[in-house]
């Protein structure tokens, strides 16, 4: 790989051992991947700040680093496994929450942004059409390529820190132009909005690897951030292309490989294969993390209902959507718990519950894993009838 | 063994080899340095001071995390060698300062072998294993190979089938000793060669034979043996493997082929 003499330099331990570490980092990437040259972010997203999913380990590692490391570039971190405010009733432990209270300052003595969130496009660090990006949270990497067409990889947790620390990445994949057209088309058909996460889930198991070309997906910003959360979860691949309907945009679609007609049985299908039963410990919606917009329309719903306090609720979402509508959030507050900074994905929910329903297609698939949980899939609206009379 | 350098460095140590591909989270515990992954061969064994011998990595990317963990508890390998690196153990190896090389055939190493690894130069050397250069020639006639059982009076796998093959000398250019080879085995002068490939290396014992292979088409099936062989057959290229043979020679026989 070619390298500047400043990146020499950066390299050769010039410039502290922290630099020189994130630049062996970036480097050594751009090898595997082939890339010829590092090319300049905007803004990284750090992923690995739940001490659930990085552990001691993890710790030990952040604490080291950031004593000779800092941010060069906005950078922002992913959601932890805790609210910072509310965690003790969420149930989690004080020993969780001193060790997750020591990747916070390792974090944010580094200079990162604590937004803890996976949609930071929604908090603030929103890249611009074209701009590079060294993103890792999958769900946000998609969002940032599809819709806002920025350009990133799924860049692991530490490779997004050494980007954030060189402010570079290697030009690699998707920073690529000839790297962003699509190899299969998936013609999808009508999808009822509430099952546009299971959508994602299905089109992620086609693609593969290969980005999807996707024509007439009219969505709204926020069934993208649902639908791309699912694809990431299920596939390889960090971007899709789509068209509205109507619409009158171009795809460049030369290396077409495939085209799939996607039948309404295999929604139906795979419905059926999330579809779990009706008894839950948790409702978690908020995966990705909900949007104002989320928040407002489900308080519609539930403002003149009753609570069934049948199951616990949480409502996932960030700082800045939670303090943007507080009339919302009083209202979902009498139904469940608003928890920002964490989600049912990376907190510790293994030590609380055992069976939980989300309108998530991403949460389908880290649930049971990640989570240990015995996962139900059912839309928006029949969790927000499920959990109120 | 020349690779490429992922992490500088150097470490020395007893090679530790796994054949299948190698998790950090949850196939290595990270207190003891024991490998957990039931599909290793090497499970039980500790890591702590090895040189680490694998394909690839596979698996979490907070495996990454667990090669730090690992180097802070003092159990870490001294050095890895890959075949070809993936970006969790780069990145693991990065974060934790462990040597590391890849581009490596890891199948010629083994379990217990004391390994010299400079990660800085991208070697790997493997101390008391002799490399050995040989050249294979392997007849063609009508789609039939020449297959020649080795006598009882060479130096090395008597009795076993092998190509027409023999030690290259000191200075040598390969091509020369393999027409030197046919002449001396076979008296056969001024023959086409049909194919080479790249040498092939094949470890056995404390041996690796680095083999420059050579196919060659000849216009009758009439030989005559010297003492360095017992019998002869022409053989289809699928019957090999129904042969005992010199290691190897089922594989430079498809690739000289392919």
């Amino acid at each position: 790989m070619y390298l500047t003499s400043k990146e020499e330099r950066t390299l050769a331990g010039e410039e502290g051992p922290g630099r020189q570490k994130a630049m062996e980092l970036l480097v050594a990437i751009g090898d595997i991947y082939g890339a010829k040259r590092l090319v300049p972010v905007s803004s990284a997203q750090v992923s690995g700040a739940s001490f659930k999913t990085i552990g001691d380990a993890g710790i030990k590692f952040l604490e080291d680093f950031s004593k000779e490391a800092k941010a060069t570039v906005r950078a922002s971190v992913n959601p932890l496994g805790l609210d910072m405010r509310r965690w003790r009733s969420m149930g989690v432990d004080s020993g969780f929450r001193t060790k997750q209270a020591r990747i916070v300052s390792a974090y944010s003595s580094m200079g990162l942004e604590p937004l803890y969130t996976c949609t930071p496009y929604l908090s603030g660090n929103r890249p611009r059409a074209g701009q590079h990006i060294a993103w890792a949270e999958s769900s946000a990497t998609v969002f940032a390529n599809s819709v806002l067409g920025a350009m990133t990889n799924r860049e692991g947790g530490p490779s997004a820190l050494a980007a954030a620390v060189v402010g570079k990445t290697a030009e690699y994949g998707l920073h690529l132009r000839e790297n962003r057209l699509p190899r299969v088309r998936i013609d999808l058909g009508d999808v009822p909005p509430g099952l546009v996460p299971l959508a994602g889930y299905v089109v992620g198991r086609i693609a593969g690897n290969r980005i999807p070309y996707l024509p007439g997906l009219s969505l709204t910003p926020d069934g993208h951030k649902a639908f791309g959360a699912a694809m990431a979860a299920t596939s390889a691949v960090s971007m899709y292309v789509y068209t509205e309907r109507g619409g009158r945009s171009r795809v460049d679609s030369t290396i077409v490989e495939e085209r799939v007609s996607l039948p309404e049985s295999e929604l139906a299908a795979c419905r059926e294969s999330l579809a779990g039963d009706d008894s839950w410990d948790l409702v978690a919606m908020g995966c990705p993390h909900c949007s104002p917009a989320e928040l407002r329309s489900m308080a519609r719903y539930l403002k003149d209902r009753r609570p069934s306090n049948e199951q616990d609720v949480w409502f996932c979402t960030c700082r800045k959507a939670y303090a943007a509508c507080p009339d919302a959030v009083r209202v979902l507050k009498r139904f469940g718990k608003v928890l920002c900074d964490t989600c049912m994905v990376v907190s510790p929910i293994e030590k609380m519950y055992r069976r939980t329903a989300s309108d998530s297609g991403k949460a389908m698939v880290y649930l049971p894993t990640l989570g240990r949980q015995r996962a139900t899939f059912r839309t928006t609206d029949q969790l927000l009838e499920a959990i109120s009379r | 063994m020349k690779g490429r350098r992922i992490k500088g460095g150097s470490g020395e140590g007893r090679a530790l080899c796994s054949s299948a591909p190698l998790s950090f989270l949850g196939g290595v515990d990270p207190s003891t340095g024991r490998v957990l992954d039931p599909e290793c061969e090497c499970r039980g064994a500790s890591v702590a001071g090895s040189v680490l011998c694998f394909p690839y990595g596979k698996g979490s990317t907070v495996g990454s995390y667990s090669m730090y963990q690992l180097k802070v508890n003092g159990k870490a390998p001294c050095a890895i060698v890959n075949a070809s690196a993936e970006p969790i153990v780069a990145t693991g190896a990065i974060m934790s300062g462990i040597p590391m090389v890849d581009g490596v055939d890891v199948s010629l190493m083994r379990t217990g072998d004391s390994v010299r690894v400079d990660a800085d130069r991208g070697t790997v050397e493997v101390m008391d294993v002799a490399e050995k250069g040989v050249v294979t020639d392997i007849l063609r006639h009508k789609g039939r190979i020449l297959l020649l059982q080795r006598s009882n009076s060479v130096g090395s796998y008597r009795g076993q089938w092998a190509g027409v093959s023999g030690y290259i000398e000191h200075g040598e250019a390969p091509e020369r000793a393999a027409r030197r080879e046919l002449e001396e085995e076979l008296g056969l002068c001024s023959v086409k060669m049909a194919r080479s490939i790249d040498p092939q290396m094949f470890r056995d014992g404390d041996v690796v034979w680095t083999v420059h292979a050579f196919l060659f088409d000849v216009g009758g099936t009439d030989v005559r043996i010297d003492w360095e062989h017992q019998a002869y057959e022409w053989v289809s290229p699928e019957d090999v493997s129904k042969y005992p043979t010199v290691p190897g020679l089922q594989k430079v026989v498809s690739k000289l082929l392919a």
